[in-house]
């Protein structure tokens, strides 16, 4: 029990750093950026596509500086 | 009255006798029946079919040797439970075998039996992993809550010590440590040890290239009369006619203390004190400078190098709290600072909503949690003792711990995973920081303590 519990834990904590890169992945799709000759976004669309990009990029810095903490670990920085 | 005494006289006489000749039941908690199971006496179920008379007996002849063996198993309980130094280390990964650790599980309790047996069979396998592979940070961690920091410091360099050796023995080439201006100082090994002979160090000072290994012709025409010697000045000339002095050439500036490796090796100590500001590169010169200092004349001191929950490295030295505590114990200035620049020596603190400190989190609960306790439980440590030796480490407070022992010092450490952009790699290179003893920016969380006390940074 106590090693499935947490085995769970791992798991979620693994999973934590990649929700705002998913959910970033998601809200860009979700609002694509304007083609030509398409109707301009609407104020709601633009937030949403930015609040997209911010999850994104914020979320692979995150991975970024994760992979750089495993490196101080393993004593390589 | 007095028929009421005589009957209550005789009550009680006669419940001794009774008590007296009436069976003693099996008590493991008592001394002689842990003496009987060590010896092998009795059990239970023999004990039990003993006259009362010769339970006794049984009990009177050995209460003295088991009080005695009692106070010796946990007289020496006491000694191994203490953190080992290398000696030690060496002598209980030996000594401590099944018979020894049964005593303790008998005379002293199952719990520290358990917690013997696991810190023997860790420090066993780290001392077999540290000949044969060397110890990394995270064994350095596993091994933090039995062995001193010296011993840890000892641990970390035997690999390095056992190629050295090895290298030696097969005739090859030392080399330091594998940094930059150490890898420098192989320009100066001129061959194996054995093949150094006087004129080989001889040249090594005056700078002659020649190495005296050609064979020298003598042939007739070299030997006529006013001929010279191949090689020689003429007969009678001084071998320089002026002697002149030239300068070494400056250093290029920009290249002073300058490395060109990717990766860096800065860590070290910095010493502030009244009399000016010193840093060291060895744990044991700023021990031994920090030793012979007055009381009260250290104004800040900054460990600088990895850290772990618990515990400060600087380069091959660590420092945890009860070692920092006692080399600074009485030197610190009133209101003086004690800085460990390592990751993680402080507590995680409490909840956030920077993301960033998020992120430092769930990396340390996954690398000083997880990720051992699921190599404690694929070694077959028990899920509770593995729980519960993780559980108690990957969050530990180096800074609080450290407050505690020097009492009125203000002691802060980094409740995160600390990012110094010197370090990076590559960066280190355009710096040319490699060998850097101090931070300079970390990007971290800080928290200060003063006698176990949060307080605000300095």
């Amino acid at each position: 029990m106590t090693d499935l519990y947490y085995i769970l834990e791992t798991i979620l904590l693994v999973a934590a750093p990649f929700v705002p890169v998913a959910a970033g992945v998601i809200l860009r799709r979700k609002f694509p950026a304007a083609a030509e000759g398409a109707p301009p976004p609407t104020p709601g669309q633009k937030a949403g596509r930015l609040v997209g990009n911010l999850l994104l990029w914020c979320g692979i810095a995150g991975l970024l500086f994760i992979v750089i903490v495993v490196l101080n670990f393993k004593g390589k920085i | 009255m007095r028929t009421i005494k005589i009957f209550l006289t005789l009550f009680m006489a006669a419940a001794g006798a009774v008590s007296a000749a009436a069976a003693v039941p099996w008590d493991e908690d008592r001394p002689e029946f842990k003496f009987f199971q060590e010896k092998g006496h009795y059990d239970e179920e023999a004990w039990d079919k003993l006259p009362a008379e010769e339970q006794d007996n049984a009990l009177k002849t050995v209460k003295e040797a088991a009080l005695e063996r009692q106070a010796a198993v946990r007289k020496d309980y006491a000694a191994a439970s203490r953190k080992w130094d290398a000696q030690q280390a060496r002598y209980y990964a030996d000594a401590l075998n099944n018979r020894e650790l049964k005593a303790v599980y008998l005379w002293v309790g199952s719990a520290e039996g358990h917690e013997l047996a696991h810190k023997a069979t860790v420090v066993r396998s780290m001392l077999d992993k540290a000949a044969a592979e060397g110890i990394k940070d995270s064994d350095a961690q596993a091994l933090a809550p039995y062995l001193t920091p010296e011993a840890i410091t000892q641990l970390r360099s035997m690999k390095f010590a056992a190629d050295l050796a090895q290298k030696q023995k097969a005739g090859i080439k030392a080399k330091g440590p594998g940094s930059q201006s150490t890898a420098k100082l192989d320009k100066f090994a001129a061959g194996a040890a054995s093949k150094m002979d006087a004129g080989k160090l001889s040249n090594l000072y005056t700078g002659s290239k020649a190495s005296g290994d050609a064979a020298v012709e003598l042939s007739a025409g070299a030997l006529k009369a006013g001929g010279k010697l191949p090689g020689s000045a003429a007969p009678n000339a001084t071998a320089a006619k002026t002697v002149k002095y030239i300068p070494p050439a400056a250093l290029d500036e920009a290249n002073k203390a300058k490395s060109t490796a990717l990766t860096s090796d800065a860590y070290g100590v910095t010493l502030e004190t009244t009399e000016g500001t010193k840093t060291f590169r060895k744990t044991a010169d700023a021990d031994a400078a920090i030793k012979k200092l007055p009381p009260g004349s250290v104004k800040k001191i900054t460990f600088y190098g990895h850290g772990s929950p618990g515990m400060q490295m600087v380069g091959e030295g660590s420092y945890d709290s009860g070692s920092a505590a006692e080399l600074l114990k009485g030197k610190m200035a009133k209101g003086g600072v004690i800085q460990f620049a390592g990751c993680n020596t402080a507590s995680i603190g409490g909840a956030t909503l920077n993301p960033a400190v998020g992120i430092s989190m769930v990396a340390r609960r996954l690398l000083y949690f997880s990720l051992p306790y699921f190599q404690d439980r694929a070694d077959g440590v028990p899920a509770a003792q593995a729980k519960e030796q993780w559980e108690k480490g990957w969050n530990a407070d180096l800074a609080q711990e450290t407050s505690m022992g020097v009492k009125g010092a203000i002691v802060c450490g980094y409740r995160t995973f600390g990012l110094v952009p010197g370090r990076l790699p590559g960066v280190t290179a355009l710096l040319g920081n490699q060998e850097a003893t101090t931070p300079g920016y970390v990007a971290g969380k800080k928290a200060c303590y003063q006698d176990g006390k949060e307080v605000p940074v300095p």
